[in-house]
This record gives structure tokens, sequence and C-alpha cells, in this order.
């Protein structure tokens, strides 16, 4: 089953961690984000495989955007 | 011949016996096997054993059409009285669902309304349990009628005696807006569901196919719609639950929260927030830790946990005596208000100036959340009601700004100039109208944009203005911040400001009442 990896806040992409492909445990950092004056960590929502990452780095995104998908 | 005493004292045992079943033994069986307890046994549960004294159980229903007349319903389905919580007492009203499903009927409606006037005359605080089809059908003018003199006697109430509603079953149709005029709503995991309009209902007329559960179950209200503010995982727990926090509560908006003696030291150092609270401003913590550190060990009572995570409401005790907690999270939104934010702090705050509560606020917002979605979602109607209610609240307000205290965020998070009593800040305190990067860019655009390196230039400009302005010497240094102080010391400073602002004495204009946003 695929999970969706969704942005928590309004914000930009700063840094991708993980490519397609790669297998992530479950709360592993895959992104940081930065906004509100912050960076924050996105963490893989379940264990897997990173099937789609769907941003690029500096990517603007708005809260609940898709980030990646894993499968 | 004259019936003697001992008849007459067996026939009313006997009739009292008879009321007191409800529905009767199956429909009770059909009420746990759905992992519910009868409206009898959550009294019990409730009440301290044998305190509670019971009103009105020979009331009897007006139902006239279809067969009524003829129909006995025990106690009209709501069994109403007196009772004490922790020795102190307390108002209920416990909807009985064997009784035609708890249906809110004239009668039912009348006894209610009857307990709320008593709580108000004699200052003890309301509890209802509400678990009911909703309206009586047969009753019409009879049930809405009574559902308006329910809503208006809880206004009346509003603000005077605390008014708690626990949703342990259904609570359907305009019934609804009972709980929604009271101060705390909790929920049932499984069994409860709050919604103006079930499932077939709505599939006649929106035509749209659900469920109890995901229509208004407690997941919905406790994530989505911030109504409940605590789900429970059995009947027991939730009744455990309502008495812990009626233990934080007056009775009445006249006296003062109980005080009990503290199992922790005022002089306990706070020294776990240096591991706590990272002093790298880009790194994020959790502020729940900080909250279960600095108030007395265990004491902490939170409410609305699942919902605005990024605003933390709730009770605790600091040196014994009871304190309202609001405390910006960084978990999410990095602590920036939002709208949901603001609706849920506003509220616990005029709670807690309503019933003499001191607030302590403990402050990391970077800012109101911005964006055009912030925007839309109404952030200027829903943030302004922060504003209002610290400026509108006499009770002592107490802030301690941890890290970042940006603009209109550190207003609302209440500092001085919205009456703060007491402001702290720790050495890591950010509190300025703009961050570096934001002012940079304004004040030196033309020199970054001339510079051969610009994002040098930019990165020495930003140093040489956090230099000036972002730290707490220069707050402090115009009376904006009392005091700096160390995270060890963050406890014994809170109680000492407390203890010195617990008489405060402040008047608010002569009004009618002022014009809260909403």
């Amino acid at each position: 089953m695929a999970e969706k990896v969704l942005a928590p806040m309004v914000g930009k992409i700063v840094k991708i961690l993980v490519k397609p492909g790669d297998k992530v445990e479950e709360d592993q950092e895959i992104m940081v984000m930065e906004s509100m004056k912050l960076e924050s960590s996105i963490f893989a929502p379940c264990s897997g495989v990173i099937k789609e990452i769907k941003v690029s780095e500096g990517d603007r995104v708005e809260e609940d955007d898709e980030l990646a998908v894993i499968e | 011949m004259a019936k003697s005493w001992s008849e007459l004292v067996q026939e009313l045992e006997t009739k009292k016996e008879q009321l007191r079943q409800g529905g009767g033994k199956a429909l009770q069986e059909k009420e746990h096997s759905k992992g519910k307890l009868t409206a009898r046994e959550r009294i019990d549960l409730l009440c301290d054993p044998g305190t509670f004294e019971e009103y009105d159980l020979f009331a009897k229903h007006i139902g006239r059409d279809y067969g009524l007349d003829k129909k006995e319903l025990p106690a009209d389905g709501v069994i109403t009285g007196f009772g004490k919580v922790n020795g102190r007492g307390c108002m209920l009203y416990v909807e009985d669902f064997t009784v035609v499903a708890g249906t809110f009927g004239e009668r039912h409606g009348k006894k209610i309304c009857k307990i709320i006037d008593m709580a108000r005359k004699y200052g003890y605080p309301v509890v209802g349990i509400n678990d009911s089809g909703g309206a009586r059908v047969t009753e019409q003018m009879g049930a809405l009628s009574q559902y308006g003199q329910l809503f208006y006697r809880h206004v009346q109430a509003s603000g005077v005696v605390p008014q708690i509603a626990l949703i342990m079953g259904p609570v359907a149709g305009g019934q609804a807006y009972s709980p929604a005029l009271m101060d705390f709503i909790f929920m049932v995991e499984k069994t409860s569901s709050m919604f103006i309009a079930g499932p077939p209902l709505v599939e006649a007329v929106v035509y749209e196919k659900t469920d109890e559960q995901s229509l208004g179950g407690p997941k919905v209200h406790a994530r989505i719609t911030g109504v409940s503010d605590g789900t429970w995982g059995d009947d027991k727990e939730c009744l455990d639950m309502t008495r812990k926090l009626l233990s934080y509560l007056p009775l009445n908006n006249k006296e003062k929260p109980p005080y009990v003696d503290p199992d922790d030291s005022p002089d306990r150092k706070t020294t776990e927030l240096e591991e706590i609270i990272p002093t790298d401003q880009k790194r994020l913590y959790n502020m729940r830790k900080v909250v279960e550190v600095v108030f007395d060990r265990g004491t902490f009572f939170e409410l609305k946990k699942e919902f605005a995570t990024n605003l933390i409401i709730g009770f605790a005790r600091l040196n014994g005596h009871v304190v309202g907690v609001v405390a910006n999270n960084p978990v999410k939104y990095n602590g920036a208000l939002d709208y949901n934010a603001a609706d849920k702090g506003s509220r616990f705050i005029r709670f807690c100036n309503a019933f003499n509560i001191p607030l302590i606020n403990l402050q990391d917002v970077p800012g109101f959340l911005i964006g055009t979605r912030s925007e839309h979602n109404a952030i200027i109607r829903h943030g302004a009601k922060m504003l209002y209610a610290y400026s509108e609240a006499t009770v002592p307000k107490i802030t301690c700004v941890i890290r970042k205290a940006y603009a209109g965020g550190y207003l609302a998070m209440c500092s001085k100039d919205l009456g703060a009593d007491v402001v702290y800040a720790l050495p890591t305190a950010e509190i300025c109208l703009m961050g570096p990067q934001g002012a940079v860019n304004i004040l030196f655009r033309k020199e970054i944009a001339a510079a051969e390196n610009p994002d040098e230039v930019r990165a020495k400009r930003e140093a040489e203005f956090m230099e000036k302005y972002v730290n707490p010497l220069y707050p402090a240094g115009l009376q904006h911040v009392d005091d700096i102080i160390s995270p060890a010391e963050l406890r014994m400073k809170l109680i000492k400001a407390l203890e010195m602002t617990l008489d405060k004495v402040e008047k608010s204009p002569d009004r009618k009442h002022g014009i809260t946003p909403v």
C-alpha cells in the first residue's frame, strides 16, 4: 500500500535526503523544510521504499501538498 | 381502613425501585453489550459514595398521543440531582438511554433546566451526561421549546458556574448545541457521537452516505473540529477524568480555585530545561516536556490535546495553586498561531478569567501563521481573539519568553502591553518586531544588491541586527521584560511571581459586555 507524505505547513523544501528506490524506516528524516523562520525535518510516516518524490529542493509548498510517496 | 406506615413506606420503596430500573434489565444489558454503563452506574462512579440525592424521580412525561399516555417513562429518561465529587458539591443530570433512547421531551427538558437553575442559585458546577437519540418527536413544541429554555439557561449560567458536558452515547440534532454552550466537553471512544443531523437525515437531504463515527465521532471532534476537550477510552475513564477536571475548578465565579498542599518543592531547580530547549533556534523541541518539568510534578491536565497542537492548553498546579497554562508548541507550524490555535487559546483564556484562574504563558512563537491559506481562513478575525482575551483578562498573567516572540505573536501570547503582570525571558529569547532576515532585506536592500559578495554582506548585517535588537537585553532595557532568568530558575521565578499576584484586583470598565471577535 502506498502512503503519501504531506507537507506539514506552508514553506520551502530546502533539502531532500532520499531518492526514488531508497528504502526508508518509519520516522526516518527524508526532507528538510523551512517555514516561519525555522527549519524542520519531514519524517517518513511508515517504512517502505520511496516510490516517487514530487518536489525539488527550493520548491515552495502549501500545507498538505504531496511531497513523496512511500510504498 | 387507612394503610399503616409500614405499608405506605413499603409501597413507596417499591415504586421508587421500579422507577430506578429505568427501561428495565434487558435494555440495561443491551447498553452493557455496547460497552456503555447505565445512567445510575455512571452516577455511582462520578459521585463520592452515598452522596447522590435524586430529585424528580417521579416526574411524568407529557405525551398524550400515539398511545404514549398509557406508557410509563421512568424519570422521563433523565436522572437529576445533587452529588459530591472530591467532597465538593455538584449538580448533575444524566440521560438514561434505556428510557425511550434518552429522548428529550418537555418534562425531560424541564428537569435539566431546573438543575441548571439550582446550580446557579446555590453556586455549584453542572455536569451533564448526554446519551440521547435527540428530540422526542411526539412532543413537538414541548421538546423544541425546552431546547430553547435549556440553551438560554446555559448562557445565563455561563461564567457563573462551570458547566461540563460528557458525551457518553449519541447526541443528535439541536441537542448538540447544549454541550456546545457549556465550558468543557469530554467524549468516549467508539460509543459517543455528536452531530446536528445524523446519517439518515444527511443522506435524505444532502445525498451524502456516511456513518456516525465519521460524521461526528470522538476522533472528528478531537482532531478536526476542536469541539471536544478530551477523548477517553471508556465510561469509567471519562468519569475519573471528570472528577480530575473538577478538582482544578472553583465551584463558582465568586470562589478561587481549590488550593492543595503541593508534593513538589517551590525551590526545585529546572535544570532539565537546558537539555530540552535547544539554543540553536532552528532546532525544534516539544514544549510539552517544558510544561511537565516546570509545574508541580504530575499535575498538568491537558485539554484539546489533539486539536491545534501548535498551542498547548490545560490546567496545572504551581506550588499548589491552580493555574491555566497556555504554551506555544514548536512541533506544529513551528509554534506559529493559526486560526484554530487562536480559537482554542482564546476560549481557554476566557474560561480562566471568568473563574479566577491565573494564566501562565510560555512563549515560543514565530508569529501568526502567514500565507494565502491562513489569510483566507480569517487569521485576522481569529488572531484578534487572542489579543482580546488576554487584554480582557484581569486574573494574574505571567509570561515567560522561552525562545521566539515575534511581532503580533509576541503580543498575542500576553506581553506587558496586554497587561502581563510579570514577564520573564530566558537568555535564548528573541523578542522583536521583525526577524533579522526580513529586517535586513528592507534596511540594506541596495547595499546587498550592489555588493560584490552579497551573501557575506547580508550575513554581516544580520549578525549586527541580532546583536542590536534580537536578544532579551534590548526589551529588558525598555522594561518590556521584568527579568532575564536561567532555565534552572524558571519554576522558582514563576512561583514567586504567581504568589505575588494572587490577590491582584483589577476592574473592567462598566459595560454590558465587550464585542469579542468570534
